[in-house]
């Protein structure tokens, strides 16, 4: 059977790990916190703002987790052309995460499914309550107009392997996912979903999974990939019935 | 032990050596048929379409000299994912494609016989050992490996079938034919389980 995913979703400024608030670096942390042998897979994502840094820094963190870790690697952030894919996955990414790009232009999807494999590609929604559920570009600066579950819809339809959706609201709230959001998303597609944004603590793994439907659930917050919390997290989804690797 | 990483054009080869690294190979990611050759070990990687796969191995003039590797001189070969889906005789993967032949199988798309299962299978399911590998040495019965496909490998001669697994419906999950082996999971990216598996591949 399948297991449910905890997924880590780890944000680089300038390639310094960085825990976000409302999309905004918070605090600052080193890849020594990282155990990468409880975390079913894990998300790296640049979100050093256009203009800022050296690109080279994120580069480096991505080759050294890729590295280290011997889980599925996915690698986002300002991922525009067909030739960023590819650097992504010389560096050892195994699936990239497109967001603004596939906005601007949805048919870049299916360019890069064509070329790598539809499993490769994590198109990432982020979402605000506007007051109705809308989806945000450019580090969810930029209104589109769209609903998140028509876009997940035509972004599977593009060539998409998985949605990661996130609530801009619920980043770093610890107050719990958005299970609406969440099941709203998974309703609109056949593909895995992935929630992001809110967890606080474990019982919040475990309602999206069986509230939300969520394929995988990330959490943003660094402590939760220290030493023992990921498997903690994960005895406590066992006792909750919930089928995870363990 | 040098392990040559079959570079087509396609697959994550970078995770691929850093696993054989990890266990101790020496890991070669080479198109070269001439180093490929100097190989004691080799391994198709692969993620991406069949077609772009099969097209991508004869545009490199690959094929020839692999078949004589393996087929002719019995080197090890190890496909992962869409690199063993390769080795089947066919696919209908975006139309009819052509394999390498060299394995029993076929390869076709999955449909869940519950349609609450989603497609593409990503993530840690089983590997029930049907049958006693030399790769599965030091693994527990049913030990967790990671998926991401949206095809399945479905044997034609079940001699071939070493491992199994069932999303939907079963289909193979590792296999052995002669001196040749396959995963659909991926071995690099399955934490221990799949180190392991990397380690017997080298230790045959």
């Amino acid at each position: 059977v399948l297991c449910k995913r905890v997924i880590s979703v780890l944000t680089f400024n300038d390639g310094v790990l960085f825990r976000t608030k409302l999309f905004e670096p918070d605090y600052r942390y080193t890849s020594n916190f990282v155990d990468a042998w409880s975390i079913d897979e894990i998300v790296m994502l640049d979100v050093t703002r256009p203009g800022k840094g050296n690109p080279d820094n994120f580069a480096e963190m991505v080759r050294e987790f890729s590295r280290r870790c011997f889980v599925p690697l996915s690698v986002g952030g300002g991922i525009r052309t067909l030739a960023d894919v590819e650097r992504c996955l010389e560096l050892g990414a195994d699936k990239v995460v497109i967001n603004t790009a596939a906005l601007d232009r949805p048919a870049f999807i299916g360019e890069v499914a064509k070329l790598y494999g539809s499993q490769c590609v994590v198109v990432s929604i982020d979402v605000r309550r506007t007051p109705d559920d809308r989806v945000f570009a450019e580090f969810a600066r930029r209104p589109t107009g769209k609903a998140p579950q028509e876009w997940a819809r035509q972004a599977q339809d593009e060539g998409a392997g998985e949605i990661l959706v996130s609530s801009v609201e619920r980043d770093g709230s610890l107050q719990g996912y958005d299970l609406d959001l969440c099941r709203k998303v998974v309703d609109a597609v056949t593909i895995p979903v992935l929630i992001c944004g809110g967890a606080g603590n474990w019982g919040h793994f475990d309602k999206a999974f069986t509230v939300g439907g969520a394929s995988a659930v990330c959490t943003t917050n660094i402590y939760h990939f220290t030493e023992s919390a990921i498997r903690s997290a994960k005895q406590y989804l066992v006792k909750a019935g919930i089928h995870v690797r363990t | 032990v040098t392990v040559g990483i079959i570079d087509y054009g396609l697959g994550n080869k970078r995770s691929v050596a850093g696993a054989v690294e990890a266990v101790g190979g020496e890991p070669l990611i080479t198109g070269d048929p001439a180093l490929l050759a100097t190989c004691d070990r080799l391994i198709l990687p692969g993620v991406g379409a069949f077609g772009d796969g099969m097209a991508n191995l004869a545009g490199r003039g690959l094929i020839e000299v692999l078949d004589r590797l393996v087929n002719r001189e019995g080197r090890p070969l190890l496909g992962i994912c869409l690199g063993a889906q390769l080795l089947a005789r066919e696919s209908t993967e975006f139309g009819h494609h052509a394999g390498l032949g060299w394995v029993p199988a076929r390869v076709e798309a999955i449909v869940p016989d519950d349609p609450a299962l989603r497609v593409p299978h990503v993530g840690w399911n089983d590997m029930i050992q049907t049958r006693p590998s030399p790769l599965f040495r030091d693994i527990p019965e049913q030990s967790l490996f990671y998926y991401v496909h949206s095809f399945r490998i479905m044997a034609e001669d079940e001699d071939m079938v070493t491992g199994s697994c069932d999303y939907g419906g079963r289909f193979v999950a590792a296999f052995q034919w002669r001196n040749i082996f396959g995963t659909q999971f991926h071995p690099e990216k399955s934490q221990r389980h799949g180190l392991t598996v990397l380690t017997n591949f080298m230790g045959l």
